[in-house]
């Protein structure tokens, strides 16, 4: 038997282009640091000589200029001796980081657990064009298959676009309009967050206007990378009665799945199975209805990387019918209580998501469903939304094709399914 | 600390060189080569044919066997990339697309040239046709594909002939 989950402390750096002065283990140090004191905020009186293990969420060895950057962090933020496991999932390593940070804990081989997750993407630079862009997509680009697909060029957009322009080709949707919209709303929703990288108000057009990355994505529906670091304390429920914890987040659902990384596997490219499994497997243990799930939670932070994935998402994840995703963003435009928007019927990244935030891509998932939490809280300051139901999810995908995806549920009530 | 902060880099590359082989795969790379050949593999059991090739059916668990494939096909899904990684920018635009050769039954991505290369010209259900470089080493890098209407034109050029 399982042991019951909470999320006890919620640590975030600012998401920024570039920290000049922090290297990635002073942004994990920072954000473990904003996560003990988030804890202790909330009743527990605990430093980091309490956390019993930790997991550590960092995707990319290029960026960091390290293999195993995870024990080199382990050494600054004073856990030597003590557990120490790394998952590296591309753009889903947050997502997968909270899985096990949470098996962790569940399994009963902690009781505090610290679930930490940092990016340092824009010390690449390449040196023929003077600028880091290229060089970061150049480190990325390596996560495809390195004989088959690196070498005709693909990198993060052309492998998520195939989803998108054939999801397109079975549905007439995501429309270009229907995309620019998620960016002109998760722009605008970074906005009211201050940690956010690219707070924007931009307009359908700014969009369609922007300059094209990879047919059809523009600039602008892209999230740009990002440096950050996001950090949350799990415990279990005897840690959270022992420490008095005023404001638990339980965590009450988590599910995960790999689809073929291989894009040209996949029987249907229109559509990431992964999502499809991770959601249901994580609303099935939360005992929640895949079919229902719009109206039994309160926000959805979801893995916007490019802003026509999220369109998809919406259906994969189960919110509208598949072939609805392009029409429940556009027809709610300026609607107060439907679609995605902030006001919405479900507020999707009310944090600004990827492509308000920016992806920090370890810690992404982590910030998500730190986000998340927080909302759940009643203290996500100025873009808090409207808590009815007590439930939110976090969802994290990536990797070559977006193969692997996980989705955290939680809940501000304990027992509350 | 209160001591005003002063910014330090250090320029550096990381650069590993490599042999690798491609093992049970070899075949594969040794026909594109050698013979103009694209090779898939065959499960002797469910007879699911792979492409890119895998000796193994990751589907039964039972041993895949060596078939030639068509050098035809149908595109899957394409895009046009505008904007793209240090190693790739001196070539943009360019096509690239995941193809479904004649008789396989997963798709190969590749590059999509085009005379013309526009989303329409490229796009889902567009019939293509692998061109070969004549300076070959054994790389997906030793063929792409073309619009079936643009084929003889690319194989007349010096650099490409046509597969066998």
């Amino acid at each position: 038997m399982s042991r019951k989950v909470a999320i006890i402390g919620i640590g975030i750096t600012p998401f920024r282009a570039r920290y000049l002065d922090k290297t990635y283990f002073e942004l994990a140090y920072d954000a473990t640091k904003l996560a003990l004191e988030d804890a202790n905020n909330n009743g527990a009186e605990i430093t980091h000589h309490n956390l019993e293990s930790t997991v550590y969420g960092i995707y990319n060895e290029l960026f960091e200029r390290q293999f195993m950057p995870d024990i080199f962090i382990n050494s600054y933020i004073g856990m030597n001796n003590k557990p120490g496991t790394r998952i590296a999932s591309g753009g889903a390593t947050g997502g997968y980081t909270v899985r096990m940070a949470y098996s962790e804990v569940a399994s009963g081989l902690s009781d505090l657990c610290l679930c930490l997750g940092v990016e340092k993407c824009n010390d690449c630079y390449d040196e023929q064009t003077g600028v880091t862009t290229p060089e970061v997509l150049n480190a990325i680009a390596y996560s495809a298959d390195m004989t088959y697909e690196y070498p005709m060029g693909m990198m993060a957009a052309s492998s998520y676009v195939s989803m998108v322009n054939a999801h397109f080709e079975e549905f007439g949707n995501p429309t270009e309009e229907q995309m620019a919209y998620v960016s002109v709303k998760n722009h605008g929703n970074a906005m009211l967050n201050s940690k956010a990288q690219s707070p924007m108000e931009v307009t359908v057009e700014d969009v369609l206007n922007s300059r094209i990355i990879c047919y059809p994505f523009k600039m602008l529906d892209c999230c740009l990378y990002s440096e950050g670091s996001a950090a949350l304390i799990l415990a279990s429920e005897e840690k959270v009665r022992e420490l008095k914890i005023e404001n638990p987040i339980w965590i009450t659902g988590v599910g995960a799945a790999n689809t073929d990384c291989f894009i040209g596997n996949r029987e249907d490219m229109g559509r990431l199975y992964s999502n499809i499994y991770a959601a249901k497997a994580a609303y099935k243990m939360a005992e929640l209805d895949y079919n229902k799930i719009k109206n039994q939670i309160d926000l959805a932070e979801l893995h916007d990387a490019f802003s026509g994935q999220e369109v998809i998402s919406y259906e994969e994840l189960g919110f509208v019918p598949f072939g609805e995703g392009g029409s429940w963003i556009e027809k709610t435009f300026e609607k107060p209580g439907e679609g995605p928007w902030r006001e919405g019927e479900l507020p999707c990244c009310p944090s600004g998501g990827l492509i308000g935030c920016g992806h920090a891509v370890g810690a992404t998932g982590i910030m998500s469903t730190g986000e998340a939490a927080l909302q759940l809280r009643g203290e996500a300051g100025k873009h808090q939304v409207s808590i009815e139901k007590g439930r939110a999810i976090s969802h994290s995908i990536g990797g070559p094709g977006a193969a692997y995806a996980a989705v955290i549920v939680m809940a501000n009530k304990e027992g509350l399914k | 600390m209160t001591e005003n902060f002063q910014n330090h880099q250090i320029r550096d590359r990381i650069k590993i060189e490599y042999r690798y082989t491609m093992g049970g795969q070899s075949k594969f790379f040794i026909e594109i080569m050698k013979n103009k050949k694209l090779f898939g593999t065959k499960c002797a059991k469910c007879g699911k044919t792979w492409m890119p090739p895998r000796i193994n059916c990751s589907d039964c668990y039972k041993p895949a066997e060596w078939v030639e494939l068509k050098q035809t096909g149908t595109i899957q899904v394409s895009t046009i990339v505008w904007y793209t990684t240090s190693a790739f920018i001196k070539a943009i635009p360019y096509g690239i697309g995941f193809i479904k050769l004649d008789g396989a039954e997963t798709a190969l991505f590749q590059g999509i040239f085009s005379e013309n290369l526009v989303p329409s010209k490229i796009k889902k259900g567009k019939r293509v046709k692998a061109v070969f470089n004549k300076e070959r080493e054994g790389k997906m890098t030793d063929f792409f594909f073309v619009p079936e209407d643009e084929y003889e034109n690319w194989i007349s050029q010096p650099e490409f002939e046509g597969g066998v």
